[in-house]
């Protein structure tokens, strides 16, 4: 089994974002994984283990498109347990979602991987657009938000659960296939790979990069590849005109009763 | 947490520098943080949450790579010890307890047969170490201590009591210091030795949420095979390992001063007080600037120093100034953080005030302010005597 995992890097979410001149000022920024593609190499390197005997059965291969030192994040990623690295070069300011997605499409071209799983979308753009428009590219089976991965025994499909209004829906995927992944999905068993004893509980959320894990980093193999190496050229089609903040929320009130809570709902709010 | 204004190159020199101080951040927000109030509170040590620092591969973080350990340096113990005090200085001081002063201080002193049988056990956490050298007469003054140990057939036999021990009532093995012939030998005690004992915890100001004990050794059967390096071998297993001691406990502190200055600029940018917010006002702003040069401070000769020190490169006088700097100056930022939050600070909601009460231990554990002052002033000295 041998998964190809795209990962953005994004600045720190728990900080807080500048805005200069109707940009975002990424100068003091500090990047840190795309939370959701950070569940994505976790839920790759669960379906390709044995965790109760610590043992690797399968290849996961991450991959990003960004500047020199994006390089950290690729790192990051090799250092939690993926088997090797891809860092195609490209300055963020010339990237939209579809070039992305081209981009991507030229490594999984060359990589053949059995599946591409990724974050739904990043924290930072949260266009969620990449995943669906990589199978699309590639006319690949796709499923979004996925909540569970569970791999069929001969490898050749595999059943999503996704959590949609109405509950949770199942899709058998044959493979290969796009899938992105939303939070659900590390959680202790959401992850079923035929190898790991579904006994097996994990902790609940990515695992942290070990010592050991970022000492090995290092030695793990990164191609380093331009846009032109894969054949992708073009500009960005979206074009990003100003940033700005949401409007401050007004004030709150406290209503003294239910009676004048409905009414405030229906005459001022017009809420009902 | 605010990042260093100073080259980051200094705090973090390398990639895996960097990494290591994310995995630490991020396991620390997660781990760390959600269990330190609740621990300070009732006292008492987390020994599960210290296992999952072995499953990391924290504790073994200067052990090399052959051993089990992550094969890292002083810079990379310093970067742990930092982040992980942000939120929680007495679990720290207990990893440190375990970490540097048994398992390092025990791996680069230790012969083969005694790291098969320690390391592999320690490094994860399984069993809980600690280390044994000051006396309840005997502290800065350490060649005065009385503990005895006497060669009989294949044993040692040792005599006397060692205080203020962080960990002794969760340890497994404890690292002991006592004179053969007068002369200064470490020995591996295990819990279970015939005639050890551990008092009953001593109760402390701070750092509550680690451990101290006294260990009573009343005629403790020490199979030779324990004896650590050679007889009158422990003063140099004891100074080689003091300058990473001291290296830790200055980082402690560092991490302590981030917490306190990242409380009080919060606090003062959100609390108005006449129609503004107190970060307006100068004398809010003489302790947070004050504070800030003061971190800057810390780490420029915390990160330097630690660059300088290793297993085989000593640099004492500056592992003393980096304690002796260190220590002061986050009892001070402390203080700074309890006088902006006033009777917020004072109350327990921001925590300042175990920071505080924190902050003071390290001018006194791991070596006085008076001791570095001494030792500085006599490395000093040396170099213009003729």
């Amino acid at each position: 089994m041998k998964i190809l995992v795209p990962v953005k890097r994004v600045p720190d979410p728990e900080l807080k974002a500048n805005i200069k001149d109707g940009k975002l000022d990424l100068s003091g920024a500090q990047w840190v994984v795309n939370t959701f593609d950070e569940y994505a190499v976790e839920a790759a390197l669960r379906l390709t283990e044995n965790a109760d005997e610590g043992s690797r059965d399968g290849e996961v291969v991450v991959v990003t498109i960004g500047p020199d030192d994006a390089a950290v994040q690729l790192r990051s990623c090799l250092a939690m347990g993926a088997d090797r690295a891809i860092h195609v070069a490209s300055e963020d300011a010339n990237l939209d979602s579809l070039l992305v997605a081209k981009t991507l499409k030229a490594v999984y071209d060359e990589e053949k991987p059995d599946m591409v799983l990724l974050g739904k979308q990043a924290v930072d753009g949260d266009t969620n657009q990449v995943g669906q428009m990589l199978a699309a590219l590639l006319n690949l089976p796709q499923a979004t938000f996925a909540a569970s991965i569970e791999l069929a025994d001969d490898g050749k499909a595999c059943v999503v659960s996704r959590e949609v209004d109405a509950g949770v829906e199942f899709k058998k995927l044959p493979l290969p296939a796009v899938v992105t992944v939303d939070l659900r999905i590390v959680s202790p068993t959401s992850i079923t790979n035929g190898i790991t004893p579904e006994s097996h509980e994990y902790a609940d959320g990515p695992r942290y990069a070990s010592l050991k894990g970022i000492m090995k980093a290092k030695k793990k193999p990164m191609d380093n590849k331009t846009m032109a190496d894969l054949g992708v050229s073009g500009s960005p089609v979206v074009k990003e005109l100003e940033v700005t903040l949401p409007e401050a929320r007004a004030a709150g009130q406290i209503v003294e009763s239910v009676e004048e809570l409905v009414k405030k709902l229906s005459e001022e709010a017009k809420a009902l | 947490m605010l990042s260093t204004t100073l080259n980051p190159k200094l705090v973090n020199p390398t990639e895996e520098h960097e990494m290591l101080r994310q995995t630490v951040r991020e396991f620390t927000r997660k781990e760390i943080e959600p269990q330190a109030e609740e621990y300070d509170r009732k006292g008492i040590l987390n020994t599960e949450l210290l296992r999952k620092v072995g499953d990391l591969g924290l504790i073994g973080i200067t052990i090399p790579e052959e051993f089990g350990g992550a094969g890292m340096d002083s810079t990379a113990a310093v970067i742990a010890h930092e982040e992980m005090c942000f939120s929680d200085p007495g679990f720290t001081l207990a990893y440190l307890a375990h970490a540097l002063l048994f398992v390092n201080n025990l791996f680069y002193a230790a012969n083969d047969d005694q790291r098969k049988r320690y390391i592999p056990k320690t490094i994860t956490g399984e069993w809980i170490g600690a280390m044994g050298m000051t006396e309840p007469s005997a502290g800065t003054d350490v060649l005065g201590m009385g503990t005895v140990a006497v060669k009989r057939g294949d044993n040692y036999i040792l005599n006397g009591r060692k205080i203020f021990i962080t960990n002794a009532p969760e340890a497994n093995v404890f690292l002991v210091y006592a004179k053969v012939d007068g002369r200064i030998t470490s020995f591996i005690v295990e819990s279970t030795f015939k005639g050890f004992s551990v008092s009953e915890k001593i109760q402390k100001m701070g750092m509550r949420a680690s451990t101290m004990a006294e260990l009573i050794l009343e005629d403790v059967e020490v199979p030779a095979e324990n004896l650590v390096g050679r007889e009158g071998g422990g003063i140099t297993n004891m100074m080689r390992n003091l300058e990473i001691e001291r290296l830790g406990l200055a980082a402690m502190s560092l991490g302590m001063a981030n917490r306190c200055l990242d409380v009080m600029l919060r606090y003062s940018n959100e609390r108005q007080a006449f129609g503004k917010p107190i970060a307006e006002f100068g004398q809010v702003q003489s302790h947070i600037g004050e504070s800030f040069a003061k971190i800057e401070a810390m780490r420029g000769l915390i990160y330097g120093a630690a660059s300088t020190i290793g297993p085989d490169h000593r640099n004492r006088p500056a592992s003393d100034a980096a304690k002796l700097f260190a220590g002061r100056a986050a009892k001070e930022v402390a203080d700074s953080a309890m006088q902006v939050l006033g009777g917020y600070g004072y109350c327990n909601e921001y925590r300042v005030e175990q920071f505080l009460r924190d902050a003071k231990l390290i001018e006194i554990g791991g070596g006085t302010n008076e001791a570095h002052q001494k030792n500085i002033t006599r490395d000093l000295c040396k170099l213009v005597q003729v």
